[in-house]
């Protein structure tokens, strides 16, 4: 009798434990389901907004078959706000909104086919070493003309493995002068002595130092191994 | 008695059931190499696991980018800038997830710095 009863509580507790894990396989595989139509929604929202903050690209994609790439001379070039920035021809004088120091030429650079980085964005750095440009020295003829200063400057990381930052004055002073960061408005952005100034990458990701420039008008802060070139001594690997 | 035994098992199974096959791994945190992270200004990382689950399969993880134990990676920030571990090609250096320098996207403690 008693035998048999132990049985029968055993079966019983057996039975609700099978319908169990029955039960957990059967959420988990639902779930699962779910999961995957919801990852595939969410990728295909990623792809749209991706688009979507790229009015400039795609304006220089539907603008760029109307341009004849052998006669640039005849082109006017509109700026995003749709004005007129510029003609083709460098004999022209130029518009009103070169002569403001205004007026960014998105198809007049596509026209070009300068060099991009691997983020499709314009490499100014290798136009500079390819000598593919020649800017003007200065807006005012008066300026003497300088050439750029070939000093390089190594900043250490803080920390225990991350290279250390060699910062190129000769690619910077090409494109500016020295008081754009030595003498800047409100204070200079970087005292010119090596050491003096206590910056981090926190502050740099912040808009700080080195990101008061990169990430807005030159290469973005996502190229980390442009800067950090430097590896740190064998001591610490 | 007797039926004592029968809760007794039935509680044990249900109690292993979650602990073997389902068991979450959660959030796991990194804090290796707090030193230099401390000279940098960063606090330790914190990963969601289970939200990369969701995204991911297991296997473009493990164990081509990290091998499946706590603490046997060595990952550093480093070794992510060079397209490693976080900073794999498809993950973390890619459109497809928010930037490296979003440093406080991933470490806890990242201040906001004042000067200028
Ligand atoms: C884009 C910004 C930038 C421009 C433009 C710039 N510098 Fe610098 N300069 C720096 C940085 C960054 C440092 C390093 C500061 C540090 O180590 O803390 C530096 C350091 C210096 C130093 C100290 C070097 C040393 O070893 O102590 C001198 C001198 C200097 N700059 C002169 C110039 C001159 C002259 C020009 C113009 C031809 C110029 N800089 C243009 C950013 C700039
Ligand atoms: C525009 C140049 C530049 C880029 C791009 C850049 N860094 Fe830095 N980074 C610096 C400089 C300069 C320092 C040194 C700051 C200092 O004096 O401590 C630094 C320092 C660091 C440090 C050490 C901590 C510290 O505050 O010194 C880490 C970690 C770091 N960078 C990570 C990164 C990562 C990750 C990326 C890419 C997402 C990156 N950096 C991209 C310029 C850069
Ligand atoms: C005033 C603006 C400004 C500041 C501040 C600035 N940069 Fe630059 N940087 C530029 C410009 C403009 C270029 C050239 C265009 C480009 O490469 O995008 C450049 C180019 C560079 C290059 C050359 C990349 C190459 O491929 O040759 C390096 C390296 C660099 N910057 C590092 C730094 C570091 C490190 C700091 C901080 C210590 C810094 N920059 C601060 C404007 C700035
Ligand atoms: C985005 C990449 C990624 C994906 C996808 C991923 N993992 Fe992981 N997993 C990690 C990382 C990172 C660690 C931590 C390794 C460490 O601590 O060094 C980890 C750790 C683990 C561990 C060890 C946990 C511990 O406590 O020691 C296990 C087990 C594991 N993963 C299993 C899985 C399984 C099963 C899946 C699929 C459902 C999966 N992982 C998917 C990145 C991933
Ligand atoms: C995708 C996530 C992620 C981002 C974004 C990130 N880190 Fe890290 N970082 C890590 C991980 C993971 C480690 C390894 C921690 C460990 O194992 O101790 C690490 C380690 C570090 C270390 C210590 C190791 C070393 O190489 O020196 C420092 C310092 C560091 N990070 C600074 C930064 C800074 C500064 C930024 C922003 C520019 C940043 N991290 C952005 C994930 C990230």
């Amino acid at each position: 009798m008693k035998a048999s009863s132990t049985c029968k509580h055993l079966k019983v507790a057996l039975l609700f434990s099978l319908l169990l894990i029955f039960g957990f396989a059967v959420t988990v595989a639902v779930s699962d389901a779910e999961s995957v139509t919801k990852t595939k929604a969410k990728t295909m929202v990623a792809a749209a907004t991706q688009a979507a903050p790229a009015p400039a690209k795609k304006s220089e994609k539907a603008e760029a078959p109307k341009i004849d790439p052998t006669d640039t001379t005849s082109v006017i070039y509109l700026d995003t706000a749709g004005k007129p920035a510029g003609v083709g021809d460098p004999n022209k004088p130029p518009s009103m909104a070169y002569k403001a120091g205004r007026g960014w030429h998105p198809q007049a650079l596509a026209a070009q086919g300068l060099p991009k980085d691997r983020y499709g964005l314009i490499d100014w750095a290798r136009i500079v070493r390819e000598n593919l440009v020649k800017p003007r020295f200065s807006l005012n003829p008066e300026d003497d003309e300088m050439p750029p200063l070939k000093m390089d400057v190594l900043i250490t990381a803080k920390g225990d493995f991350v290279n250390d930052v060699i910062y190129p004055h000769e690619m910077h002073t090409f494109w500016l002068k020295c008081e754009i960061c030595h003498a800047t408005v409100g204070g200079p952005i970087f005292i010119p002595v090596k050491g003096s100034n206590d910056m981090s990458m926190v502050g740099i990701v912040q808009g700080q130092w080195c990101g008061r420039c990169h990430g807005k008008i030159a290469f973005p802060l996502t190229d980390c191994s442009r800067c950090h070139t430097s590896p740190k001594k064998a001591a610490s690997k | 008695m007797r039926v004592k035994a029968g809760i007794l098992i039935f509680a044990l199974l249900l109690a292993a059931v979650p602990s073997t096959g389902l068991a979450a791994i959660g959030t796991i945190r990194f804090d290796d190499k707090i030193e230099s992270m401390k000279k940098a200004g960063v606090g330790p990382v914190m990963f969601p696991h289970d939200k990369h689950e969701k995204t991911n399969k297991c296997d473009e993880c493990h164990p081509k980018i990290f091998k499946d134990k706590r603490g046997e990676n060595n990952i550093s920030m480093k070794l992510n800038m060079e397209g490693k571990f976080c900073g794999s090609p498809n993950c973390h250096n890619s459109p497809k997830a928010f930037p490296l320098f979003q440093c406080a996207s991933c470490h806890t403690g990242v201040k906001a710095v004042k000067k200028n």
